[in-house]
């Protein structure tokens, strides 16, 4: 059983290889454009020295909180890619089989359809999560070496100034539970787009996009609200998560000024995340469009 | 006999329509049983139950097991082949290797890796880089590497040319088969697995119309050339199938005595596809 679902995930990745190569063109990306950016600093204005770029002139506190920020942007920028990427992906899970006439040689062999439903669920689930977590730790080492060399060649302590104030650790956790966490709350849309992509006949794409796009329409049109809409909005980032704060005010003035060292984590608030109806209700969702799903492989004729 | 797989009454409906009507047969250990039929007479869909591909009404076992309810335990034991050139495109064959591997128990690396030595298909490529004559040869290779106790080949060798279609045979019946194993073959080239065959099944409109060993045939039919007139005196022993060849008739009998016919012409057992055509014609008659 684990040796068929370790095989039949390893066949996901063989088969998507976007699974990997996504994540890994937006960290380069990210790394080209801070190198960039360094040296076009560098060029043109030779005046801007470490106390601004490296920080110097900052608290410690600060500077870890302006890592922090950094660390955040390159962990929204590749979490965007990997939103994008789980859409897809899974539209194309159980749809490209049937396309090709595949499933009749996957059938062939003894996997059950709950076990490749199954292994399609958890690569969303799962390995994408896992892949992304691993791109942005190690986009963050390579943009901060950046910083570093950069620091250096301009006479900076990069070891002080960066690497000693960079939480990134907590970071790193934290990145950790919201990859997952986000995952999760998303996972209502994931069930959809598995069983859109195992019923759709043609265009998963738009057969799981028009009724998200329509029902909302209708909602408006006949009874003047729009919780539908907002329902399917709100999965995309999990809200739950977040204690009383907003994320994009975090690192605002007053905070920054804070002398205080103010860790990410204390961000989350993942025992009510956990605890959250919302999130089990998701999953429950997610579980039936699953289901649904390895029904309609097992019973539909393919020929 | 032991008997592999046991049909009772199996039916078969799509919505009003149905594509296999009643059918009862047994299929016995260590034979080859070539189904043949019509397009759209049902063999497909016959098969897709013994491959619990599809539930059925009827009691059918495989193997001892409900095919539909008790498919990956049968899918351990049985290898088949669906339609031919149905691998993912996107998969090398290396990793397509390394899958069998990991999930059929019974199949056989090294038995794959000999039989994909003698072909030119290279471990490095792609499904979609193979022509079609190789993607149907990778895909025979690894269904024929699994220790499989039956084996189904629904169409096996369309779309081949004729040297890789006789080859096929002849290592099916050399190699594969030892006569512990049992298989059950669909072909529209009925011809060329005649002599392969140890029971044959011809299947129309869903029902079953004839399912005999092979040496029941020699005895049961025989074929009449006769002159137009002999024809006429033969008619008295119920020719189940009547054609013109050459000017000539061509009748077909079934359970009738040699002797009888003896003088009125050229006997000879009619070939399989012949047959069917006699068999299925006759009873459309």
């Amino acid at each position: 059983m684990i040796r068929t679902q370790l095989a039949l995930l390893q066949r996901e990745l063989w088969e998507h290889r976007a699974l990997y190569v996504t994540p890994a063109v937006i960290a380069l990306l990210a790394s080209l454009a801070t190198i960039t950016g360094q040296a076009t600093i560098s060029v043109f204005n030779e005046a801007v020295d470490v106390a601004i770029i490296g920080g110097s002139n900052l608290g410690e506190a600060e500077r870890s909180a302006a890592i922090s920020a950094l660390m955040m942007g390159i962990a929204v920028l590749i979490f965007m890619g990997m939103w994008i990427l789980s859409i897809f992906y899974t539209l194309d899970s159980l749809y490209a089989e049937r396309k090709d006439r595949s499933i009749l040689f996957w059938r062939s062999l003894p996997c059950t359809d709950f076990e490749t439903v199954l292994s399609k669920l958890l690569t969303t689930l799962i390995v994408i999560p896992l892949i992304a977590f691993v791109a942005i730790v190690i986009t963050d080492i390579v943009i901060l070496a950046i910083w570093s060399i950069w620091l250096m060649i301009k006479g900076g302590d990069a070891a002080h100034l960066i690497w000693s104030a960079a939480p990134l650790f907590d970071n790193w956790l934290a990145t950790f539970i919201f990859l997952f966490s986000a995952t999760l709350w998303g996972s209502p849309l994931i069930g959809w787009f598995l069983f859109v992509s195992g019923f759709s006949k043609r265009s998963p794409f738009l057969t799981a996009f028009l009724p998200l796009a329509i029902l909302p329409m209708l909602e408006k049109i006949i009874f003047g609200t729009s919780t539908i809409g907002e329902t399917i909005v709100s999965r995309a980032m999990p809200k739950p998560l977040f204690r009383d704060v907003d994320p994009s005010t975090y690192f605002s003035d007053d905070r920054i000024s804070a002398d205080q060292f103010v860790s990410v984590l204390d961000l989350f608030d993942l025992g009510g995340f956990l605890t959250s109806v919302e999130l089990w209700l998701g999953m429950l969702v997610c579980g039936l469009f699953t289901t649904a799903a390895i029904y309609v492989r097992r019973y539909r004729d393919e020929s | 006999m032991d008997s592999l797989v046991t049909a009772r009454n199996v039916t078969k409906r799509f919505g009003s329509f149905k594509a296999v009507d009643d059918v009862s047969f047994d299929v016995g250990k260590g034979r080859i049983l070539g189904l043949i039929g019509p397009n759209g007479a049902g063999k497909t869909t016959l098969l897709k139950a013994i491959l619990g591909l599809t539930d059925c009404d009827g009691s059918l076992s495989v193997l001892g097991l409900d095919p539909f309810k008790e498919r990956k335990q049968l899918m351990q034991n049985i290898s088949f082949i669906a339609d031919v050139a149905v691998l993912p495109r996107w998969i090398r064959v290396s990793q397509l290797l390394k899958f069998m591997e990991s999930v059929h128990p019974r199949f056989s690396r090294s038995r794959a890796d000999e039989l994909l030595a003698s072909t030119d298909i290279k471990l490095t490529s792609k499904v979609r880089q193979l022509s079609k004559g190789m993607v149907t040869q990778l895909h025979l290779s690894i269904i024929t590497a699994i220790d499989a106790n039956l084996l189904v080949l629904d169409e096996p060798t369309i779309g081949l040319d004729i040297i890789f279609r006789k080859d096929f045979y002849a290592n099916l019946l050399n190699d594969y088969f030892d006569g512990e194993r049992t298989i059950i073959i669909t072909t529209h080239q009925v011809e060329e697995i005649e002599n392969l065959l140890t029971d044959v099944m011809f299947i129309n409109r869903g029902k079953i119309v004839l399912d005999a060993p092979m040496d029941d045939i020699a005895e049961n039919y025989v074929e009449l050339l006769a002159s137009t007139e002999n024809a006429e005196k033969a008619q008295q022993f119920h020719p189940i199938h009547v054609k013109d060849v050459f000017g000539k008739k061509v009748l077909t009998f079934e359970r009738t005595d040699r002797a009888e016919l003896q003088g009125l012409g050229e006997l000879r057992t009619p070939d399989i596809a012949d047959l069917f055509v006699a068999k299925v014609k006759g009873a459309a008659a």
